[in-house]
Formats: C-alpha cells, sequence, structure tokens
C-alpha cells in the first residue's frame, strides 16, 4: 500500500495583530495517509487541524517540513491534480447555478465538454443534488451547499479526497448519507482524509487516525489498535434489590420508578448481581457492556492538557 | 488556460453586478445632459459637448474599474472561495491575471456601451462621424487598463472601502502629476530637487492618455506621443500586475 | 526564492523603463495643458458649491492652471474664454489680488484689449473696495493707451480709498490735465501743493502748477493774439498792443510771475521758462 500524502516535521506559527504575537499552531507534526484508506484526522477546536489541511493544498506556507501528495511535493501544482478538496463552511459563487458551478472546476482541471456534462450529470445523482441543480447557489441551505462542495471534489475523479469537517451542522440524516458517500468513495479505491471532532462518526467509518491535541500528534495508528476491546464496565438496570445490598457488588447509579442502574467494573461480578436478583424475585430490564470508545481515548488524552 | 477560465468566470460575476449599471445609467445621463451645459457656455458648442461626454465616458470608466475591482480579489478571500479555486491545480499568479482579464472585458463592454451612445449622439447631432474621437476612446480604455490592474493589486490586501481610497488617490496623482513636475523645476537643485523629479517620473502620469483635448479641438497628434503613451500604459500596468503577483505569491489564506 | 527574486528584477526593469518613457514623453512639445476642462464651467457661482469649502484651494489651482493655459502659444483660442476663466477664480476666491493683476496684463499686454483688462480691474475692485491698486493700476493702463479721461476717473476712485499713496493724487491731476480739464487740475496741484510734506513735492507740485497755469494762460494769450489778426490784419507787435486793442484786460504773467515770450511773427507764446527745469 503506498504512501498518497506524507507530513513530516511541519510546524506554523502565526504572527497575529499590529504588534505581531507570534502563536505557534503547528509544534511538528508527521502522519502519512496510505492509498484507499478513510483515514481520520482529530483533534479538539483550534488544535491545527484545518491549519495542517491547508498547508497541505497549499493555501498556507508552512514554516518548516516536508509534505508530499500523490508522489511530488505539494507546493507543485500537478501534485493537486487527483486531489478533491472541501472546506469547513464552504462558500461558493452565489451567482452561480450548481450545475454552472461544477462547470466552472471541470474547466479547471482542464475537463472537455462531454466529460465534464457526464460526470456532472452522475454527480448531482450521487449527491441528490438533482432537483435544484439550476438554481443559483445563494438560495441553498447548509447541507444543500455542503452536498454540492462535495460534488465538487469529486470533479476530477481524485485520487485522493481531503474533507475539512464534513459533518459539520447536518441533520442525522444528512450525516448518514455523507457517511455513506464517503464509504462508497474508498470503494471506488479513492482514499479520504477528513478532519473532525465528532467521534462516532470518525469511529463508524475511518480505518486509520491521528489525534492532534495542541498542535501535536499525540496518537496515530489503526483504530482497532488504538482502542482496545477490553470491556471497561457492564451496566444492568435492575429491580427488586435495595442499593445497600448492591453496593458490594458495584456502583448503584440512579433509582427511577423503582429501578437502578448497578455499573459493574468486575466482570466476575455478573453472575452473582443475577443470582442476587432472582433470589430477590426481581427483574433484569437490561444488560449492557461498554468497551473503550474512541471518546474514552480521546477524552483521557485531551484532559491532562 | 486556466486564466482564460477564471477571466470569463470573472466576467459572468462581474456583468451581473448592479454598480456597473447604475454607473452606466449616469454616464448616459452625463453624456445626454452635456447638451443643456453646452447651452450656457460661450464658444464652440460642439467642442465643449464632445469634451465633457468624453470625460464622462473617463470618469464613469474609471468609477467602474475601482469599486468593481477592489473586490474582486478580496471578496474572494473574504467570502473564502478562494479556498476551493487555490487547492486545485493551478498557480497563483493565474488566478489573478484571470480576475483581471475578467474585469477588462467586463469593462471593455461597457466602454463600449458607452462610446456607442456617444458616438451615436455625435453622429446625430453633427452627420459626421469622427475616426479621432474613436481613438480618444482607446486612450481612455488603455488608462483603465492601468487604474484596473491598480484596484487589484489593492485589492490583495485591504478591504474594499481603503483599496478605493488608494486607487482613486492614484488616479487623482496621476492626473496632477504636471503640478510636481512644475514644482521640480522651481526648487534649487540640490538632494530636494532631484527627489522631486525622480517622484514626478517614477509616479504615474495618467495625462499621457489624455489625448481628449487635441482630439475635440483638433490639435496634432503626433504618433510618436502615441505610442510612447502606449508603452507607457503597457509597461506601467505589467508593474501593477507584477507587483500584485509578488505580494500575493506566498500569501497565507487563513 | 529565486523566483522572488526574478520578479523583483522585473518589476525594477519595469518601472525603470517606464520613467525613462514619462521623461522621454515630458520632451515632446505635445504638452497641452491638462485640465482645459475647466472652460466648460458654466459660471464661477456653481462650482463654488461644488467644492465643499475648499473653494481657495480650488482658486489656486485653477489660476495656476491658468497661467500654463495662457502661457501656451499653442491653443489658438484660449483668449475667448479669459474674462470667463478670471471670473471663475473671483468667484472662488474674490481677495485673491493676483489673479485680476496677471488677468488684466494678459489682457491689455497679449490681447491689446484694454476694455477687457479694466472690466477686470472693475471686477477686483468690486470685490475688494479696499484694494487701491485696482483703480491705480487701471489708471496705468488707460494712461499707457492714452485714454486720459479714463484713467483720471480710474485715479480718482484710487485716491480715495482710504490708505493710498499719495501719488495717486498727483497722477490725477496729472491725468487731468491731459484729458485737458485744467481747472480740476490746477485745484488738485493746489491741494497737493499746500498739504505736501516735503520740499520735493512741492517743488513737483509747484512746477504742475505752473504747467497748468501756463498752458491756461497762453491759450488765452493766443486766442486774443488770433482776434488781434482777424481784427487788424496782423499779429501784434508785442503783447502790450493786445490790452491796448481791449482784448484782455491785462497781461497774464506766469506763475512765477514773469512775462510770457511772444513771437510777433506766428502769434504764439510760450514760457519763458521750462517748468521742469525752474
Amino acid at each position: 500500500m503506498s504512501t498518497i500524502l506524507s507530513i513530516e516535521g511541519l510546524r506554523k506559527t502565526f504572527s497575529q495583530g499590529f504588534i505581531p504575537r507570534r502563536k505557534e499552531i503547528l509544534k511538528g507534526i508527521s502522519f502519512a495517509v496510505s492509498e484507499g484508506e478513510i483515514f481520520g484526522y482529530l483533534g479538539p477546536n483550534g488544535a491545527g487541524k484545518t491549519t495542517t489541511i491547508k498547508c497541505v493544498l497549499g493555501l498556507i506556507f508552512p514554516d518548516a517540513g516536508r509534505i508530499e501528495l500523490c508522489g511530488r511535493p505539494h507546493l507543485d501544482p500537478r501534485s493537486k491534480e487527483k486531489v478533491g478538496f472541501l472546506p469547513e463552511n464552504p462558500y461558493f459563487y452565489d451567482h452561480l447555478t450548481a450545475r454552472e458551478f461544477l462547470d466552472f472546476y471541470g474547466q479547471l482541471f482542464g475537463l472537455a465538454p462531454a466529460v465534464r456534462r457526464e460526470r456532472i450529470r452522475a454527480l448531482l445523482k450521487l449527491v441528490d443534488m438533482e432537483r435544484a441543480a439550476d438554481l443559483s447557489l445563494r438560495k441553498y441551505s447548509r447541507g444543500m451547499l455542503q452536498r454540492v462542495g462535495l460534488a465538487q471534489a469529486l470533479i476530477n475523479e481524485p485520487s485522493l479526497v481531503v474533507l475539512d469537517e464534513p459533518l459539520g451542522g447536518l441533520d442525522p440524516i444528512g450525516r448518514k448519507e455523507v457517511r455513506d458517500i464517503i464509504l462508497r468513495m474508498r470503494d471506488e479505491g479513492r482514499t479520504v482524509v477528513l478532519s473532525s471532532h465528532i467521534l462516532q462518526d470518525i469511529e463508524m467509518i475511518c480505518d486509520r487516525v491521528a489525534i492532534l491535541v495542541g498542535g501535536l500528534i499525540l496518537s496515530q495508528g489503526r483504530l482497532a489498535d488504538l482502542i482496545s476491546e477490553k470491556i471497561l464496565f457492564t451496566e444492568i438496570v435492575l429491580s427488586g434489590v435495595g442499593r445497600e445490598e448492591l453496593a458490594a457488588l458495584g456502583e448503584p447509579l440512579s433509582a427511577l420508578a423503582g429501578r437502578t442502574l448497578l455499573k459493574v467494573y468486575d466482570e466476575a461480578r455478573i453472575p452473582t448481581v443475577l443470582d442476587l436478583v432472582r433470589d430477590r424475585k426481581g427483574s433484569i430490564h437490561s444488560l449492557l457492556s461498554r468497551t473503550q470508545t474512541l471518546e474514552d481515548l480521546f477524552v483521557g488524552m485531551v484532559k491532562p492538557q | 488556460m486556466t486564466i482564460k477560465v477564471i477571466a470569463v468566470n470573472t466576467f459572468k460575476e462581474a456583468v451581473r453586478d448592479r454598480i456597473l449599471y447604475l454607473l452606466l445609467f449616469f454616464a448616459a445621463a452625463a453624456i445626454l445632459l452635456s447638451r443643456v451645459l453646452a447651452m450656457l457656455t460661450v464658444g464652440d458648442r460642439m467642442k465643449i459637448v464632445k469634451d465633457v461626454r468624453l470625460a464622462s465616458i473617463s470618469v464613469f470608466g474609471a468609477l467602474m474599474a475601482i469599486l468593481i475591482g477592489t473586490g474582486l480579489v478580496y471578496k474572494e478571500i473574504e467570502k473564502r472561495t478562494i479556498f476551493t479555486l487555490i487547492s486545485k491545480p493551478i498557480r497563483r499568479y493565474e488566478f489573478l491575471l484571470g480576475k483581471y482579464f475578467g474585469l477588462i472585458l467586463t469593462l471593455a463592454v461597457m466602454m463600449a456601451s458607452m462610446g456607442l451612445i456617444f458616438l451615436g449622439l455625435v453622429l446625430v447631432e453633427t452627420g459626421v462621424f469622427e475616426g479621432r474621437l474613436l481613438l480618444a476612446l482607446v486612450y481612455v480604455f488603455l488608462e483603465l487598463l492601468l487604474i484596473t490592474a491598480v484596484a487589484i493589486l489593492f485589492s490583495c490586501f485591504s478591504t474594499p472601502i481603503l483599496s478605493s481610497l488608494f486607487s482613486l488617490g492614484f488616479y487623482l496623482i496621476g492626473h496632477f502629476s504636471w503640478s510636481l513636475e512644475a514644482l521640480a523645476k522651481k526648487v534649487q537643485p540640490g538632494l530636494g530637487r532631484t527627489l522631486l523629479a525622480v517622484l514626478s517620473a517614477v509616479l504615474p502620469d495618467l495625462e499621457n492618455f489624455n489625448i481628449r483635448t487635441e482630439v475635440v479641438h483638433a490639435l496634432p497628434l503626433p504618433a510618436a506621443h502615441l505610442a510612447y503613451a502606449a508603452a507607457y500604459g503597457i509597461l506601467y500596468t505589467a508593474f501593477v500586475l507584477a507587483l500584485a503577483v509578488l505580494i500575493f505569491r506566498r500569501r497565507d489564506f487563513v | 526564492m529565486r523566483k522572488t527574486l526574478a520578479l523583483v528584477l522585473v518589476l525594477c526593469g519595469l518601472a525603470a523603463s517606464f520613467s525613462g518613457l514619462e521623461l522621454r514623453m515630458r520632451t515632446m512639445p505635445r504638452r497641452k495643458v491638462p485640465g482645459a476642462g475647466i472652460l466648460y464651467i458654466p459660471s464661477g457661482k456653481y462650482v463654488k458649491y461644488g467644492t465643499f469649502g475648499f473653494s481657495t484651494l480650488i482658486a489656486d489651482v485653477v489660476y495656476l492652471w491658468a497661467i500654463q493655459y495662457y502661457g501656451n502659444e499653442e491653443i489658438a483660442d484660449r483668449y475667448d474664454s479669459l474674462l470667463h476663466i478670471f471670473g471663475i477664480i473671483s468667484e472662488l476666491d474674490p481677495r485673491y489680488v493676483d489673479p485680476y493683476e496677471v488677468g488684466a496684463l494678459i489682457a491689455a499686454g497679449d490681447m491689446r484689449d484694454l476694455g477687457l483688462a479694466l472690466e477686470i480691474f472693475d471686477l477686483g475692485f468690486a470685490k475688494n473696495p479696499s484694494q487701491w491698486i485696482f483703480p491705480f493700476e487701471a489708471g496705468h493702463y488707460a494712461a499707457i493707451a492714452k485714454d486720459y479721461p479714463t484713467a483720471r476717473a480710474y485715479f480718482k476712485k484710487a485716491m480715495d480709498v482710504p490708505g493710498a499713496p499719495a501719488i495717486a493724487k498727483r497722477l490725477y491731476a496729472d491725468t487731468s490735465f491731459k484729458a485737458m480739464d485744467l481747472q480740476t487740475s490746477w485745484e488738485t496741484w493746489l491741494e497737493v501743493y499746500n498739504t505736501a510734506q516735503d520740499d520735493q513735492i512741492r517743488k513737483i507740485a509747484s512746477n504742475h502748477l505752473y504747467q497748468v497755469k501756463s498752458v491756461a494762460d497762453i491759450a488765452a494769450l493766443k486766442a486774443a493774439a488770433a482776434k488781434f489778426k482777424a481784427a487788424s490784419g496782423r499779429f501784434p507787435a508785442e503783447p502790450g498792443e493786445i490790452v491796448r486793442a481791449g482784448l484782455l484786460p491785462a497781461l497774464p504773467k506766469d506763475y512765477d510771475g514773469n512775462d510770457y515770450v511772444y513771437d510777433p511773427a506766428t502769434g504764439e507764446f510760450r514760457t519763458g521758462v521750462i517748468p521742469w527745469k525752474r
């Protein structure tokens, strides 16, 4: 599996304000993305995710470090021939319709008119924007803009698609649709890099992740490797047993309408709990094991900062 | 190729800007009303009418160039539409030049409209078609080429209001450079005088493009002057555009 | 980095070339004066309202421009609008003295139009009644053109302005004389004589008084001699004959009390001395 994007020792400091105050955003980032995978770039707000992406795409010039994109130095315009990009909160030319807009970008890639027409048709279908294709973008809702933006990112049939917070501001249905499109991209053999701070979505679709906190990569690797399969605790909702008796076995949490939520940390104690309930003629309403989520990992890394 | 694509897109956007049509309306009004002005003055009416009309076209053309030009690059940066653009395989100078030529195309259309009204009216009023009037218009357009470049230059790094003021300043300085030249001659020879002389040579002299008085008063127009003026315009425009490219090259789009 | 350097070099090269072109273009004789559109402003009144309080500044600019405009011989019809242009300057800044003077100078000197020059002076004086210089210079221009009645009217105006120099009065007296108003001339010179502060002025005044008297006297004498000839067919042999013939009550003497010199052959009288050499 070859590397489609590699970043080494990336540094960027910004000087803001009239009396320049230096702020170091990226303090030496290194990671690599392999072909064909969905790569998640995580971090809290302000960590430097967007800055990293902008450096890769030539919108910002790094102070130090090397970036290679599709086998070429990233500042070579040719390196972006097979790259698609969707920025956060996308803005597009108000006065154009979706069709004209996509046509414009198609022209920038030097696509022939027939090719453009065909691709635009297919893309509009993919993002479900066929009906609104001839309205001016001025009239689009956020979700619609996001979808047109996705289409624009795919106009050149890219090998690498970079998405900056693609799921932000979408309703649950919208988020599912976008997730599906991303998965489809991978099926088509494209590499996807997406940055987000919504962990559930990342967890659902990414193969590998890098976690950026305070300008440094604290952790990176396969999701499966990072998150252990270990069961953290089991949550049992039961009734019929008093709290005092449960306290010895686990952590009784809430008591609502006669039911208690008991957190059992030690797996071995579960049978004991079940026996107890049966003895007291109580009922088990639910039993759920919780493994480590990405959120747990994430919070664990961010909190100490 | 990329330049052409961006230019066409810019043209489509600029041509829909309502300011253009507002200014076009006022220009047309000025051209028509100059007839009234002629009745108030003394002397050869047609000369006055032609001169005022040409001056209106020049002023309104400059306003169009400045008002649209100063927003061109700034809006892209402000609205962040530039992100999806620069992330494509284009070079930054291609973007700038595309914007420039798109606006020039727009201005050409506007100038053609104003010019048509103007020449048409003159034809109706005098029955004669003067080729030299066309020449005067061409040189007004040359001046616009330079002013547009300046507007775009400022648009690269400052807000439309400031850019408009700076561009207007450029326009005024350009039309009063003769006073700087006269001043330089009156100062005692020395450092001050040299400085003033250098300044007056480097600062733009937009009067070079102003052949309106010659055309209207039927004075001779040496071909040498025309050639030099055209070369001056092209060189200065190239200078301003190169400066814009330089500033734009390593700009961070945050 | 290399590209940046290349760009900077290109920039310098371009700047050098267009500056060079500019300098070359300046030497070309085309140099028509910019801003000739000023001609088409209907009236200075309207311009004033458009200048937002900067009218004096605009007046300066227009004046500077006008000087170049009128110095440009290539514009054949530039004089057509002299009054118009200077009218505009006057509207914008009525108290600015130089433009009136220069305008009148152009009118009188280049255009040889005394009336126009005087019109400009009148305009200046109307707006600035305390500026004696306007009627003063107007009087000079009229005198140079040998229009003495006009000249003396202006000198009268000038001398009546408080603070006008004493010479205005003397010029008034002198031009009155040249306009053949001997009475006024005499009276004025008498005033000058009586109010003179130093001997030199007194001497000048007395010389003029001498001259005025002599002109009046000689005219009377000459008329009498002519009558004598008409009556008797010959000129009187000596002035006394005129008195004896009853044509004059007495022989007038000159200002110093001396007799006038008589030439019997022509019947002409003249002064015994040249007035300035008394």
